[in-house]
């Protein structure tokens, strides 16, 4: 029978049943054991596999990230908790030189199996070096996979996947999803990676969104709806690999788009996709996009503050009716 | 599993943390032995001067730093590892491959950027040959790159309950990278099988060590994680081999890491090229009378272990090696252009 549980849940069983599937599987971090790592997610996993698979580093970021290129080009396959998105910068060499390129610039001679959990976005007071939302550095990091899952169930499958996958995989968790609840299905649940979720299906305009905003751009989208605006939402739930034709089929269908992203807006990761669109789609719209995304400054720490960083549903629907209405 | 078949030596306690070794007075290493030391030191030295005649010739891209004058530290320490060990060798010549093993002529394949080479035509120059059969697990461009992975080596074989170490080769200047700390501080509190080398080499790029941290003996960061050290005569393949062993063995006995500091010098520039503003003639040529090489072939003769006949075929050997593995490097094919495309993904 499906169970509802958490995001951080869900995020906490899958590892737990990884490990427990895979003897080479194991998770690292600070403060991932008997302190259930900084957001509560790695609860239980000390009780149950020990110290041996489930290990408190030192404060050492390059270190958990650079280690754990070192542990999986022999043999093993870690998780690697980086605590915040934002040590990405700290360990960035490690994740983007080292994890990303090892097997390339190598000749193909290694593997590398690593999932880097990165819990991100702005959740309370984390500020700006603490609430970021990184995933378009990584556009220009080839070899590094980007997952990011918006629901438990997601979360979950999209994990297990990662676990299993033989190439580094930057796993974006939002640290104010953590306690949102959901559906999981009964059994193996494992969700491919580079596939897009349809979460709301509608035919005027497309909104791509994931993490935290699928959340307001599906309450957008029911706002909307009594306006007589059907609005799809689509949730690629990653970057790399990019599931760009479920994105073209949507806009064949709606010929209308607005991207919605937590990142701020200048080089963020919609750049990328609605660059992709002009060169390859641009005949299919039939207005021009609305990006909804922070502005250029970095996230301001006082939780007064935040909502004027952090894209709002209000914003959501005015760029859809902009859309829709031009 | 196979420590390596080398003619293991007498014991000798620890050194301490800044104590020159005074090893000279013992018999450590067998004729047959210190005969292959001299071999495979004329072996990286020919292949590096062939190397460098093929840089001027225009066949090699890539960077490529020189290694003339430090051959002692890679082919003691190497010599005293066995087969399933593992190796991070250091931007500084090629003799840490070339001593474990690995063909010239995939060396030289890199370098030549033909399908011969261990990335299969990608190219590598100082960095990136890799030989996983051989333990040899590659190397990071960015310099320092190595202690975490080299500390994630040695974490996996402690975890998959294995006897195997890691070794990782690293200059003076690169002890200066935060990663050296992460990674020596998290090795120690783990206690991992790795021994941490560091080739004193009195310089990194132009810049003198004495200048560049406040006690250029790096060895005396030992004690401050809690871990043993010892200096080494990094001229003295036998006295590298000594002390490379006894650190091997305690971090097979899993007692954990050790810092090793072996003193050297390279003869030449920093890199193909290189000027060398920042040092005199003078200072290089004193170096040069420590020569591991000539050093090591005089005592050869003095003991008896070998004749001048016998030291002219090493390298006489040595240049038919170098001779061939070059033709059948430059014989091997450029890759196809989509090449680029291939192994970003497994």
């Amino acid at each position: 029978m499906p169970r509802e549980m958490t995001y951080a849940h869900a995020i906490g069983e899958a590892m737990a049943e990884e490990i427990e599937r895979d003897p080479r599987v194991y998770l690292w971090g600070e403060d991932v054991g008997v302190y259930r790592g900084a957001m509560g997610v790695t609860a239980g996993l000390l009780e149950r596999f020990g110290p041996k698979y489930i290990i408190d580093t030192p404060l050492s970021e390059t270190f958990i990230a650079g280690g754990a290129v070192g542990a999986a080009i022999t043999g093993l396959r870690p998780i690697a908790e980086m605590m915040y998105s934002d040590f990405l910068m700290v360990a960035g060499d490690e994740i983007v030189n080292k994890a990303g390129k090892w097997r390339w610039m190598h000749g193909g001679l290694f593997k590398l199996p690593i999932v880097f959990r990165m819990p991100e976005g702005v959740a309370g007071g984390g500020g700006p070096e603490h609430g970021q939302s990184p995933e378009a550095f990584l556009w220009q990091a080839p070899g590094l996979k980007i997952v990011i899952p918006s629901t438990p169930a997601d979360a979950k499958g999209l994990l297990k996947s990662a676990i299993r996958d033989d190439n580094p995989v930057c796993f974006f968790e939002h640290r104010g999803l953590y306690r949102t609840r959901g559906m999981i299905p009964d059994g193996e649940h494992l969700v491919p990676i580079g596939q897009a979720d349809i979460k709301r299906t509608g035919s005027d305009v497309t909104v791509i969104a994931w993490s935290l905003m699928v959340h307001r751009a599906l309450e957008a989208a029911e706002e909307v709806a009594q306006e007589g605006i059907s609005v799809e939402v689509l949730d690629p739930r990653g970057l790399r690999p990019l599931d760009f034709d479920s994105i073209i089929k949507s806009l064949e269908k709606t010929g209308r788009l607005v991207f919605v992203h937590e990142a701020p807006k200048s080089g963020g990761p919609a750049a990328e996709i609605i660059a992709r669109i002009s060169e390859e789609a641009l005949d299919l719209l039939a207005a021009p996009i609305k990006r909804v995304a922070a502005p250029d400054i970095p996230v301001p720490m006082s939780i007064r503050l935040e909502p004027l960083y952090v894209p709002q549903t209000s914003q959501i629907v005015a760029a859809i009716r902009e859309v829709v209405g031009g | 599993m196979c420590h390596g078949g080398q003619a293991h030596v007498p014991r000798r306690p620890a050194t301490e943390p800044s104590a020159q070794s005074d090893l000279k007075e013992e018999v450590l290493a067998t004729g047959e032995q210190l005969k292959e030391f001299h071999e495979t030191m004329v072996r990286i030295m020919v292949w590096e001067n062939t190397l460098m005649r093929m840089v001027d010739e225009g066949k090699v891209s890539g960077f490529y730093h020189p290694g003339r004058g430090q051959e002692a530290v890679p082919v003691g320490a190497i010599a005293a590892l066995g087969a399933d060990d593992y190796l991070m060798y250091s931007h500084r010549g090629c003799g840490y491959q070339i001593a474990r093993g690995l063909s010239m002529t995939k060396i030289f394949g890199d370098f030549f950027s033909t399908s011969v080479g261990t990335t299969r035509g990608l190219g590598a120059g100082i960095v990136h040959h890799a030989a996983p059969e051989l333990g040899i697990l590659g190397q990071s461009g960015t310099i320092g790159g190595c202690f975490p992975i080299a500390a994630g080596a040695a974490f996996s074989a402690k975890f998959r309950g294995t006897d195997q170490v890691c070794i990782c080769f690293f200059g003076d200047a690169t002890s200066n990278r935060g990663t050296f700390h992460e990674s020596v501080n998290v090795s120690a509190a783990w206690k991992l099988p790795v021994i941490w080398l560091c080739e004193n080499n009195r310089y990194g790029v132009s810049s003198k060590i004495d200048d560049m941290t406040g006690n250029p003996n790096i060895v005396d960061r030992a004690p401050a994680y809690g871990i043993p050290g010892a200096t080494v005569d990094g001229f003295d393949p036998e006295a590298v081999y000594h002390v490379t062993l006894e650190a091997v063995e305690r971090a097979r006995r899993g007692e954990g890491p050790t810092l090793i500091e072996a003193h050297t010098y390279r003869f030449r520039g920093h890199g193909y090229g290189d000027a060398q503003p920042y040092r005199t003639k003078e200072e290089v040529q004193e170096w040069m009378k420590k020569d591991p090489i000539p050093r090591l072939a005089a005592r050869l003769l003095a003991e008896g272990v070998a004749t001048q006949a016998e030291l002219d075929v090493a390298y006489q050997k040595a240049q038919k090696e170098v001779d061939d593995a070059v033709e059948e490097a430059l014989n091997s094919p450029f890759p196809p252009d989509d090449r680029i495309f291939e192994d970003l993904y497994a």
